[in-house]
């Protein structure tokens, strides 16, 4: 390793040229305004590519705005139509939350009748679980959800009971 | 009495008085100033390479400049794992790798002037003033055939001859701008050495 470190030790100071080999005359001078410049540029337009990207994706909303530019009273309108629509909105859904209340207010009187059968129903697999503690886990075979109406102990159906509870019980092996 | 030579005060609070990595920090935030700064510092190694790696002026500068913006918009990707310097030297290599591939085997040369240092470098003086048997050659022809020489290189090989035996970079940080280990940095080196040498021998006294 020696011996190649000195066969290239001519070649070492030949490469060495290379270091005589500069740019012009204060190159170096402008270099880094040249990048700060690019930089800037290159913000700039970052920004106008997002503009022309935006006329593009929503054509509509560009010319929405020139039409704005045109007639600054329109924007006056807008907003107003669109105070009045939020308006609206607020409006439609307290009465449409006022409306769902009054459903529930009227099914309220079957309510208690279902909750003690879906009390009942409840409490069985717990129950049996307690007995048979020292056995294993097994599902009760009761859909865990149903989108039927409960039957309740006297035929009617809970409107506010749309659901049947799961139980789980231990079983011996 | 001895006078001292005036030492040159530096504001810590400039750009130009603050570490690299305040600098990076703060350019990190979108300080142009700061970034100039790190420009400041690195454009003449950086532009270098790229030029030995080219040997076009021209090439040199849009990559140089590539090089530097493509490091400030990736400065948040920055992690600090390496020095700044390690880092941005690592995205001038790999665009300068890059471009010298797609533009294959079109070698345009565009040297720069050798400086007036150089008919006084008794070492380069010395490899052509022996005429025999070295065939007789000025110092621009040589440098001339020594770009050659180094274009005839694959583009990892030029690299570490570049860094090593131009820049005067170790092995280890080369390994670590390169991305590879430290003996592969070795073994080309040898075999980019012995390759230049054979391109060279007929114009220069190498043994």
């Amino acid at each position: 390793m020696n011996q190649n470190e000195q066969n290239f030790d001519a070649l070492k100071k030949l490469l060495k040229l290379k270091q005589h080999e500069v740019p012009p005359p204060g190159y170096y001078n402008n270099f880094s305004g040249q990048v700060i410049s690019r930089i800037r540029a290159g913000e700039a337009n970052y920004a106008q590519s997002m503009t022309e990207r935006l006329q593009t994706e929503a054509p509509w909303l560009v010319s929405l705005f020139r039409v704005f530019e045109a007639r600054p009273g329109l924007i006056g309108a807008f907003a107003t139509s669109l105070c009045l629509l939020l308006v609206g909105v607020v409006v439609f859904s307290e009465r449409s939350e006022q409306a769902s209340k009054n459903l529930i207010a009227i099914s309220e009187p079957t309510a208690p009748t279902g909750n003690v059968a879906v009390a009942t129903l409840s409490a069985a697999p717990i129950v049996a679980a307690t007995d048979n503690s020292n056995s294993g886990i097994v599902a009760s075979t009761n859909p865990v959800t149903s989108l039927q109406p409960t039957a309740t102990l006297f035929g009617q159906s809970g409107g506010s009971t749309l659901f049947q509870p799961a139980g789980f019980m231990q079983s011996a092996h | 009495m001895i006078m001292s030579e005036p030492v040159p005060i530096v504001d810590s609070n400039t750009p130009a008085g603050m570490l690299e990595g305040d600098l990076v920090k703060r350019a990190r935030r979108g300080d142009l100033e700061a970034y100039d700064e790190l420009v400041k510092r690195y454009q003449q190694r950086i532009y270098a390479t790229i030029y030995h790696m080219t040997s076009n002026h021209e090439d040199a500068n849009d990559i140089a400049q590539d090089s530097f913006i493509k490091a400030y918009s990736a400065l948040k990707s920055f992690k600090g794992g390496s020095t700044f310097y390690t880092w941005l030297y690592r995205i001038a290599v790999n665009r300068t790798i890059n471009f010298l591939k797609q533009r294959k085997n079109k070698h345009h040369f565009s040297l720069n002037d050798l400086d007036f240092n150089t008919e006084n470098n008794p070492d380069l003086v010395a490899l052509i003033s022996d005429k025999t048997p070295v065939r007789e050659v000025g110092l621009t022809e040589l440098q001339k055939k020594l770009n050659e020489a180094l274009m005839k290189l694959s583009e990892p090989h030029r690299m570490v001859v570049v860094l090593h035996d131009v820049q005067g970079q170790s092995h280890e940080e080369i390994a670590e701008i390169m991305d590879c280990n430290i003996g592969t940095v070795r073994s080309r080196l040898f075999y980019a050495r012995q390759q230049l040498q054979g391109f060279l021998s007929e114009y220069a006294k190498l043994t």
